[in-house]
C-alpha cells in the first residue's frame, strides 16, 4: 500500500463498488415489498453514502467532507429510524407488503431505463467540465438514484415508502455532491443535515395524523380532492 | 503435452468422482442447521450404485428421445469440465473447443433434452414441471447474457482462464463493483438454476409444486442413476465456475507438476464447502417463493446484473 | 443591520406566540412583530433605493433591487395577513381552544421568516434550505383543520415541493461545480455565480438550470407539477393561502429568475425559451380549469397558476421593458391575490361552503364580502384600472415590440380565457337570488360546523382595506420610489434594452 498509485486505484475501485451497491439499494427501494425492508435499505444506503463521503475526504484531505459522513451517520443511520419508529408508530410499518401502481418486474425495467437515462445526462457534463474519477462514478449513480428516488414516490401507494422516496432522493444528490462539491460551506452542510431531519419528522407527524385521522396509511388511494 | 491430457483426464474423473459426495454433504448440512441428523454424506453414492442394479421401466409411447436424455445429461457436464478451471489456471488440452458461452450453451443442451424427455411420456406431471423450468429459464436467460458480457467486456475476454486472470492482476480489480456485483448475479442464477430454495425446493415430494424435480419422474433404473449423477455434475460444475472463474481464483495448479495438479484437488473441495456453506444459511433462512414471485427474484438478479455492466462500463 | 433584525424579529415572535397569555396575546405579537418587520423592509428598500446593495454579512446576508422588491412584497403581505388572521382564526377555531391558537400563530411566524429570508439570503445553498423550510413549516398550517381532505392536501403539498426541492438541490450542487471549475475566487453567491457564468461549461449550466426549474418550478406551480396547488389553496385557511398564493410562489419564482443572468444572451438563450414554454402551459391549462373548477378557493389557486405563467413568460421574452412588465406583474399579482384570498376567506365565512354553485346572492348575504369579492376577481383577471392590467399590458406590449407575434397571441389568448372564467364564475356567485342557495353535505367538506355568520369581524375588514388600496392606486398611479425600485430589480435580470 506504499505505492501512491495503487491506494489510489485501490480507492477509486471501492469507491465505485459503494457506488455500485448504492444503485442496487436505490432499486431495491422502488421494488422492494416489505416496509421494513424499505427502511432499512435506505439506513444501509446513508451509510454507503458516509463511506463514499469518507473515502473522498481521505483521497482529498479534506476535512470538511469527514464532518458530512459524520454528520450523515448522526442523522440518518441513527436519528431517521429513530424518529420515524416514534412517530410513525411500528404498527403502520410492520404491515409487510407496499402497494404499488406499476408491478415489480415493470417498475424494475423502468429502473433500468432511468439509470441508462441518467448516465445520458451526465455524460456530457462530465466530459465538459474534465472531471476526475470520482466524479465519474458519483454523479451518474447519484444523478440516477435522484430520478429513482421520484419514480419511487410516485409509483409506491404507502406514506412512508413515499417518504423514503423522498429521503433517497437527497442521498442521491449528496452522493453526487460529496464529489462535485467537496468544499460546500459548512454552514450549509449542517443546515441540510438538519433539514432532512426536519423532512422526517413533519412527514412522519403528517403520517401519524392521517393514520389517526383515516385509520390507513395508503396516501395514494387518498382522492377526495380533485376536479368534479 | 501428453501431461495436459492427463490433466484434463483427473480433472474429468475429479467432477464425476466427487459430484454425489457434493450433493451428500449439501443434504446433510441442511438437516444438520434444521437440528436434524440427516443422511450419511456418502447417501447419493449408494442411490447411484442401487439404481444401477435395478431393471429399468420404460413406457410403451415413449419414443428414443426418452431414452436417449440420460445420457446427454450425464454426458454435457463432462464435456464442459473439459472447457473450464477446475484444476488449473492454465488451458489444458481440450480448452480451445469452447469458451464460457460455448460451455453455457452445451449445459443448456443437457436441460433441452431434460425438457423433451418430460413431455415425452405423457406423464401430466412431467410437462408441468417442464413448462415451469422453461420460465424460469427463460427469465434466467437474459441475465445470463448480461453477466457474460459485462465480464467478457470488463475481462475483454471470454476465455474463463483469461477472465479469472484478470480480476487479481492486480488485486485491486477485485474490488471493481462490476465484479462485485456480477459475483451478486451469478449467486442467484446458480439458486435458480439448479432448483434451489427459493426458487425450487429440491427436497419437495409434492408433485404439484415441484419444478426441477418433477422432469426425472419417469425414470428407473438406469436411467434415473445417470440423470440424478449428471445433475450433480452440473452442480458441481457451475460451482466451478462461479468460483475458479469469479468469486475466488486462488489455490489452482499453476505450473504443470502432478503435484500441484493434486494438491488442487483437496483446495478446491475446500472452496465449494464454503459455498455450500453460504447456499445452506440462504435456503435455511429464506421460504420458497410463490410461482409468479420467481418474476421478481429474477427480476432482481437482472438489475443486479445491469447494475454491474453500467458500472463497468462507464468505470473503464 | 435592518436585514438581521428582521429575522430576528420573527423567530422571537414565533417563541412569543407560544406563551400561554389569554386569546390576544399570540395575534398581538403577531400583528406587531408584522408591523415592525414591514417598517423595517421599507427602510431596508429605501436604503437600497440610495445606496444600492444593502448588505448585513457579507456573501450570507444582503439584498439588491431585486430581492429588496420581494422582501417588501412579503413583508406587506405578512402583515396584512396577520391582521386577516386575527378574526378568521378566532372565527374558525372557535373561543375555547387557546392552544390550537397559539400554535397557529408560532407556526405562521416560523413561515413568514422563511419566506422573508429567501431573498434575504445571498448564499444560494442556504437560499435552498430557506426554499425547503417554507414547505415544512407551511404544512401544519395547510393541515391546520385535521380533516381528511386537509390532511391529503399537506400529503400531496410536502410529496410534490419536497420532490420538487431535491431536483433543484441536484441542481444547485451542480453550479456550485460550475463555480468551482470556472476558477472563480468568490464565495456561492448569486452575484458571484453572475460573473463566473461565461467561465462555466454550458452543458453544466443548462443541465443545472433545468434541475432548478423543474425543482423549484413544483414549489412555484408549474403546470405538469402544480397539482397541489388547488388542493393545498382549498384547504388551508386563507390567510396561509395568502402567504403561499402572494408570497411564497413570487419568492421561490425569484430564485428561478435569478439564473436568468447566467445565460447572457436573452430571449435567443435556452432559458428564455424554456421559460417562455413553461409559463404558455401553465397560462394556458390553468385558464381552462379555471372555468371547470367548482370551488372559489380552487379557482383563486388555477389564477396563481395562470399568473405564474404570465410572469414567466414575461422573464422569458428577454428585453429589458419585458422584465419590467414582469416585476410590476409579481407586485400587482402578490397584492390583488392577497385580497382574493382575504374576500374568498370572507365569503367562507358568510356562507360556510366553498361551492360555487351552492352560492348565489352573494351581494345580499353579505354585501362586504360581496363588494370585495367583485372587486378582487375584477382586479385579478386584469380589468382595466386595476394593477394586474398595467402588468399584463407592459408584457404584451413588449412582446409585440420584440416581435414575438405567436408567443403573444397565444398568451393574450389565455388571458381572455381566464378572464371569461374568472367573472363567469364570480357572477355567479355575487349575483342573483340568495332564496335558490342549495346547501348539499358534499359541498361542505366537513365545515358544517362553521359558524355562519353575516357581520365580518373588523380585523378582517381592515386587511381587506388595507389591500385594496395599493390594488387601485398601483393601476392609477406608480410612485416614484416604487417605479425605481421596479426598474432597477429589472436591471439586474439583464435583459436586452
Amino acid at each position: 500500500m506504499s505505492d501512491p498509485n495503487l491506494l489510489l486505484s485501490f480507492l477509486t475501485k471501492l469507491n465505485a463498488l459503494t457506488g455500485g451497491v448504492f444503485l442496487l439499494v436505490a432499486f431495491g427501494l422502488v421494488a422492494i415489498r416489505q416496509m421494513l425492508t424499505c427502511l432499512r435499505l435506505y439506513v444501509f444506503q446513508s451509510l454507503l453514502l458516509a463511506i463514499s463521503a469518507l473515502i473522498l475526504g481521505y483521497f482529498y484531505g479534506s476535512i470538511h467532507l469527514f464532518i458530512v459522513a459524520g454528520l450523515t451517520i448522526i442523522a440518518k443511520v441513527l436519528l431517521i429510524p429513530w424518529l420515524l419508529r416514534h412517530t410513525v408508530g411500528y404498527e403502520s410499518y410492520a404491515k409487510r407488503e407496499i402497494s404499488q401502481a406499476i408491478n415489480i418486474p415493470a417498475s424494475l425495467l423502468i429502473a433500468l431505463a432511468i439509470t441508462v437515462f441518467a448516465y445520458y445526462i451526465a455524460v456530457p457534463m462530465l466530459a465538459a467540465a474534465g472531471a476526475g474519477r470520482f466524479a465519474w462514478v458519483n454523479l451518474p449513480i447519484g444523478l440516477a438514484c435522484l430520478i429513482l428516488g421520484a419514480f419511487a414516490v410516485t409509483v409506491r401507494r404507502e406514506a412512508v415508502p413515499q417518504l423514503l422516496g423522498i429521503l433517497a432522493m437527497e442521498n442521491g444528490a449528496f452522493l453526487a455532491g460529496v464529489a462535485i462539491a467537496p468544499n460546500l460551506p459548512l454552514f450549509a452542510e449542517l443546515a441540510a443535515a438538519f433539514d432532512v431531519l426536519i423532512i422526517a419528522l413533519v412527514m412522519g407527524l403528517l403520517t401519524m395524523k392521517i393514520h389517526r385521522t383515516l385509520g390507513k396509511t395508503a396516501v395514494g388511494e387518498l382522492i377526495a380532492l380533485k376536479e368534479d | 503435452m501428453l501431461s495436459r491430457i492427463i490433466f484434463n483426464v483427473i480433472q474429468v474423473i475429479v467432477v464425476l468422482a466427487f459430484a454425489p459426495l457434493i450433493k451428500g454433504i449439501l443434504n446433510r448440512l441442511k438437516e444438520n442447521v434444521q437440528s436434524k441428523r440427516g443422511p450419511s454424506i456418502l447417501q447419493p453414492y449408494r442411490d447411484i450404485w442401487k439404481l444401477f442394479h435395478k431393471d429399468e421401466v420404460v413406457s410403451e409411447d415413449s419414443s428414443w428421445i426418452f431414452r436417449f436424455t440420460p445420457f446427454v445429461v450425464f454426458i454435457t457436464p463432462i464435456f464442459v469440465t473439459l472447457l473450464i478451471p477446475v484444476l488449473t489456471d492454465y488451458p489444458l488440452f481440450f480448452a480451445f473447443m469452447g469458451d464460457m458461452l460455448a460451455a453455457g450453451f452445451i449445459l443448456a443442451l443437457g436441460g433441452f433434452f431434460a425438457t423433451l424427455a418430460a413431455i415425452d411420456t405423457g406423464n401430466p406431471y412431467g410437462p408441468m414441471g417442464a413448462s415451469r423450468t422453461r420460465m424460469v429459464g427463460f427469465l434466467a436467460e437474459p441475465v445470463f447474457m448480461i453477466v457474460f458480457f459485462t465480464v467478457s467486456f470488463v475481462a475483454g475476454s471470454t476465455i474463463p482462464y483469461i477472465v479469472q486472470k484478470h480480476w487479481v492482476t492486480p488485486l485491486a480489480n477485485f474490488f471493481d463493483p462490476s465484479h462485485i456485483l456480477t459475483i451478486l448475479a451469478f449467486l442467484m442464477l446458480i439458486i435458480a438454476e439448479t432448483g434451489r430454495i427459493p426458487v425450487d425446493n429440491p427436497s419437495g415430494h409434492f408433485e404439484l409444486a415441484m419444478i426441477d424435480e418433477s422432469k426425472g419422474l419417469e425414470y428407473s433404473g438406469r436411467g434415473a442413476a445417470l440423470m440424478k449423477w449428471g445433475g450433480a455434475m452440473k452442480f458441481m460444475v457451475l460451482c466451478c465456475v462461479f468460483l475458479n472463474v469469479l468469486v475466488a481464483p486462488w489455490g489452482l495448479a499453476q505450473g504443470p507438476e502432478y503435484w500441484q495438479v493434486l494438491l488442487a484437488i483437496p483446495l478446491i473441495l475446500i472452496k465449494i464447502f464454503i459455498l455450500l456453506l453460504v447456499l445452506v444459511v440462504i435456503e435455511s433462512s429464506l421460504a420458497k417463493l410463490r410461482l409468479f414471485r420467481i418474476t421478481e427474484f429474477l427480476g432482481a438478479a437482472f438489475a443486479t446484473s445491469v447494475v454491474a455492466m453500467i458500472t463497468g462500463l462507464f468505470f473503464m | 443591520m435592518e436585514l438581521l433584525i428582521i429575522l430576528i424579529i420573527c423567530a422571537v415572535a414565533a417563541a412569543l406566540s407560544l406563551i400561554p397569555l389569554g386569546k390576544r396575546f399570540a395575534p398581538v405579537v403577531t400583528l406587531l412583530a408584522s408591523l415592525v418587520v414591514f417598517a423595517l423592509a421599507i427602510l431596508a428598500a429605501l436604503a437600497n433605493l440610495r445606496g444600492g446593495e444593502v448588505v448585513a454579512v457579507r456573501d450570507w446576508i444582503s439584498c439588491d433591487s431585486l430581492s429588496a422588491l420581494i422582501l417588501l412584497l412579503a413583508a406587506f403581505v405578512g402583515l396584512a395577513a396577520a391582521i386577516f388572521s386575527w378574526g378568521y382564526i378566532n372565527a374558525i377555531v372557535g373561543a375555547g381552544d387557546d392552544r390550537k391558537i397559539r400554535r397557529y400563530y408560532s407556526r405562521f411566524n416560523l413561515f413568514l421568516l422563511s419566506l422573508l429570508a429567501i431573498p434575504l439570503f445571498s448564499n444560494v445553498a442556504i437560499v435552498w434550505i430557506a426554499v425547503e423550510l417554507t414547505t415544512l413549516f407551511a404544512v401544519f398550517l395547510v393541515s391546520f383543520e385535521s380533516t381528511p381532505q386537509a390532511l391529503e392536501a399537506a400529503w400531496k403539498f410536502i410529496v410534490l415541493t419536497g420532490m420538487g426541492a431535491a431536483l433543484a438541490l441536484f441542481g444547485i450542487l451542480l453550479l456550485y461545480w460550475g463555480l468551482s471549475l470556472a476558477h472563480h475566487p468568490g464565495a456561492f453567491t448569486w452575484a458571484h455565480l453572475v460573473a463566473a457564468a461565461p467561465q462555466m461549461p454550458s452543458t453544466l449550466r443548462n443541465t443545472a438550470f433545468l434541475f432548478i426549474l423543474i425543482g423549484f418550478g413544483a414549489k412555484v406551480g408549474l403546470v405538469p407539477l402544480h397539482t397541489w396547488i388547488p388542493e393545498a389553496y382549498s384547504q388551508a385557511p386563507s390567510p396561509i393561502c395568502t402567504l403561499l398564493s402572494g408570497i411564497e410562489t413570487s419568492a421561490v419564482l425569484y430564485c428561478i429568475l435569478r439564473l436568468l443572468p447566467l445565460f447572457p444572451s436573452g430571449a435567443a438563450s435556452r432559458a428564455g425559451l424554456w421559460f417562455i414554454v413553461f409559463g404558455l402551459i401553465s397560462t394556458g391549462v390553468a385558464a381552462f380549469l379555471m372555468l371547470k373548477t367548482k370551488d372559489f378557493k380552487r379557482l383563486f389557486a388555477f389564477s396563481t397558476v395562470e399568473h405564474m405563467g404570465i410572469i414567466m413568460v414575461g422573464a422569458g421574452l428577454g428585453t429589458f421593458a419585458a422584465h419590467f412588465g414582469a416585476m410590476l406583474q409579481i407586485v400587482a399579482h402578490s397584492l390583488t391575490k392577497s385580497l382574493c384570498f382575504f374576500a374568498a376567506g370572507s365569503t367562507l365565512m358568510a356562507t360556510g361552503t366553498r361551492n360555487i354553485p351552492a352560492i348565489r346572492g352573494l351581494i345580499r348575504i353579505s354585501p362586504l364580502a360581496g363588494i370585495f369579492l367583485m372587486v378582487g376577481g375584477l382586479a385579478i383577471a386584469g380589468a382595466p384600472p386595476f394593477a394586474v392590467f398595467l402588468g399584463e399590458f407592459a408584457i404584451l406590449k413588449s412582446g409585440v415590440a420584440s416581435g414575438q407575434y405567436l408567443v403573444i397571441g397565444l398568451l393574450a389568448l389565455f388571458i381572455g380565457v381566464a378572464f371569461f372564467s374568472i367573472m363567469y364564475q364570480i357572477n355567479q356567485m355575487v349575483f342573483g337570488s340568495p332564496d335558490v342557495i342549495l346547501i348539499d353535505e358534499q359541498s361542505l367538506f366537513g365545515r358544517s360546523t362553521l359558524p355562519r355568520r353575516n357581520i365580518l369581524p373588523w380585523t378582517c375588514i381592515a386587511a381587506l382595506v388595507v389591500t385594496v388600496i395599493p390594488v387601485i392606486v398601483l393601476g392609477v398611479y406608480l410612485p416614484d420610489q416604487l417605479y425605481l425600485l421596479l426598474h432597477n430589480a429589472a436591471a439586474v435580470l439583464g435583459g436586452s434594452r
